[in-house]
């Protein structure tokens, strides 16, 4: 579904992307696991658009997608979930998945009411909170906006970039069983976590990197038996220094 | 009683014309996150391009105003391509921005200036400037067609911002355009479309207020003055804190007039609204508007 070659991407005139190629199957959930500052987040948005592609290619369906902009890579349907929640916090909770819809704002209205449904069942909190300011909501509430609003796209490939930074372990739990939920629905996932050991439970493939280059691949249950991997997400050493 | 009203509609009909400029810097503002300093200029580009089309080209009113709204548009589509738009996609600051549109003001006043000179313009009318008497109170329609064109621009604003989709997403785009973008927004469109409306708004305000201020190339610079006055009096929170604003500041200069002389009424003005300021750093509504639902 997702091919992506030779990816080199950054800031300006640094580069933090040094040629990145992965893929990603219909159906699949992708993880990728990495210190900080690997460049997960850089990759993320390149793959939105929100940051120029210095060279190297993006496939989607075939299709070549590098020279899209950033909103037509959602109207085809990428749909990310930023790092940080980044909601419209002045804004209403309802407001806020009303416009995690604008990419369907055609669609009849049945639709839109049918996937309204489907978040608020997924997350029934949010039904209650619908007329509050999205920055007044607790921290768990909000990644449940952040994901709510991003399901309300419809999305075809959903980017997730650290969902479950700084929540609470429960509510951690409670996230990674919702995106287990929709990994059973098909739901074509890119996920970018902390919570390695997690991630790569729920994976199919993954994905390791490392200062802006893809230093390990394989399928996920391969991984998360490997001592290096083990030893990186745990923390206990840098995966490039051994 | 009498006086009273009197003053209460001369206060109406100026302050409807700050409330105008700072609905529309309050509309740019709440896409772009910046003051255009070249808004006022919309109204003289108004009032001087109403000379043009109805006085020089003899083109009736319902041509001529049309064809003023569709120049403001135009200029105001420029103001974003050439100026606001280059300056965002370099990562300027808003200050340098500002200082942008600044540039685009003094643009606008030189050209006006070769267009139609440094003399003040008599400024063709749409409605009549000849009184009519209600309840003892006299004013002109002119004057009325001001107050009701400000009441129709805010009804429109509000539910165009707060009842539609579309208004929704220029509030998203003022919030985060970069996260607009991740719902699929074009959120530089947006963009656009607040200064392309506000620059109609301002040749509108511009064609009515005309026929009273009479037409100058200099006239701009006041008004978007008073406009962001108004903009900062009423709270950063929304266009209709803005458009109270300059409600207020209109009644106020009406009454400072009145009873002690316009020559001195700036000053007074000034000062009572910085009064107001260190009382309320936040503006008549700021607060009341981001505690808003
Ligand atoms: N806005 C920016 N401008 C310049 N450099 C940046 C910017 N954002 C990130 N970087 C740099 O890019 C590199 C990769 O950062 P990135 O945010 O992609 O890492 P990450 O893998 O997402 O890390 P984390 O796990 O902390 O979220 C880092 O060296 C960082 O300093
Ligand atoms: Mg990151």
């Amino acid at each position: 579904m997702l091919r992506i070659e030779g990816l080199k991407s950054g800031y300006g005139k640094s580069e933090v992307l040094h040629g990145v190629s992965m893929s990603i199957n219909a159906g699949q959930v992708v993880t990728i696991i990495g210190a900080n500052g690997a460049g997960k987040s850089t990759l993320v948005n390149t793959l939105s658009k929100l940051l120029p592609i210095m060279s190297g290619r993006i496939e989607f369906d075939g299709r070549d997608i590098t020279a899209l902009s950033a909103s037509d890579v959602v109207d085809l349907g990428i749909i990310q979930v930023p790092e940080g929640r980044k909601l419209f916090g002045p804004l209403t909770v309802d407001e806020n998945l009303t416009l995690g819809s604008y990419r369907v704002r055609h669609a009849p209205k049945a639709e839109l009411t049918d996937r309204r449904k489907f978040v608020l069942d997924l997350f029934p909190r949010l039904a209650e909170r619908a007329t509050q300011r999205a920055a007044t909501l607790s921290g768990g509430e909000q990644q449940m906006v952040a994901l709510g609003r991003a399901l309300m796209a419809g999305p075809r490939l959903l980017l997730l970039d650290e969902l479950t930074l700084g929540l609470a372990p429960i509510v951690i739990d409670e996230m990674f069983e919702t995106l287990e939920r929709l990994k059973r629905e098909g739901l074509t996932m890119l996920l970018v976590e902390q919570r390695a050991d997690a991630a790569l439970a729920l994976a199919d493939h993954a994905y390791v990197m490392a200062t802006g280059d893809v230093v390990a691949e394989g399928p996920a249950p391969d991984l998360r038996n490997d001592e290096r991997v083990r030893k990186a997400y745990l923390g206990e050493s840098d995966i490039t220094s051994d | 009683m009498q006086t009273f009203g009197i003053l209460i509609l001369s206060g109406l009909t100026n302050g409807s014309v700050y409330a105008l400029v700072g609905l529309s810097l309050a509309m740019t503002y709440g896409a772009s996150r910046v003051i255009n300093f070249a808004q006022g200029e919309f109204v003289m580009l108004g009032a001087l391009s109403t000379v043009l089309f109805v006085t020089t080209f003899s083109l009736p009113m319902v041509v001529g105003i049309p064809m003023v709204l569709i120049v403001c548009a135009t200029v105001g589509f420029l103001v974003e391509r050439l100026a606001y738009r280059p300056l965002v996609r370099r990562g300027s600051q808003p200050l340098t921005i500002m200082i942008g549109t600044l540039a685009c003001a003094s643009i606008m006043t030189g050209t006006a200036l070769l267009i139609w000179g440094p003399n003040q313009l008599f400024v063709p009318n749409a409605f009549s400037l000849e009184g009519v008497t209600i309840a003892g109170i006299t004013s002109t329609p002119q004057q009325l067609a001001i107050i009701a064109t400000f009441a129709f621009l805010m009804a429109l604003i509000w539910f165009m911002l707060y009842r539609t989709t579309f208004g929704l997403t220029i509030r998203a785009v003022g919030i985060d355009p970069a996260v607009a973008t991740l719902m699929g927004i074009r959120a530089e469109t947006i963009i656009a479309f607040s200064f392309v409306f506000s620059a109609i708004v301002g040749g509108l305000t511009g064609g009515l207020v005309g026929p009273l201020l009479g037409g100058h190339v200099s006239m701009g610079i006041m008004l978007t003055i008073k406009g962001f006055m108004a903009v900062i009096l009423g709270g950063m929170g929304s266009p209709f804190a803005a458009a109270a604003g300059g409600i207020a500041i209109g009644l106020l200069e009406a009454t400072v007039a009145f009873y002690g002389n316009s020559f001195y009424a700036e000053p007074i003005i000034f000062g009572l609204i910085l009064m107001m300021l260190i009382i309320r750093p936040t503006g008549l509504l700021g607060e009341w508007e981001a505690n808003r639902k």
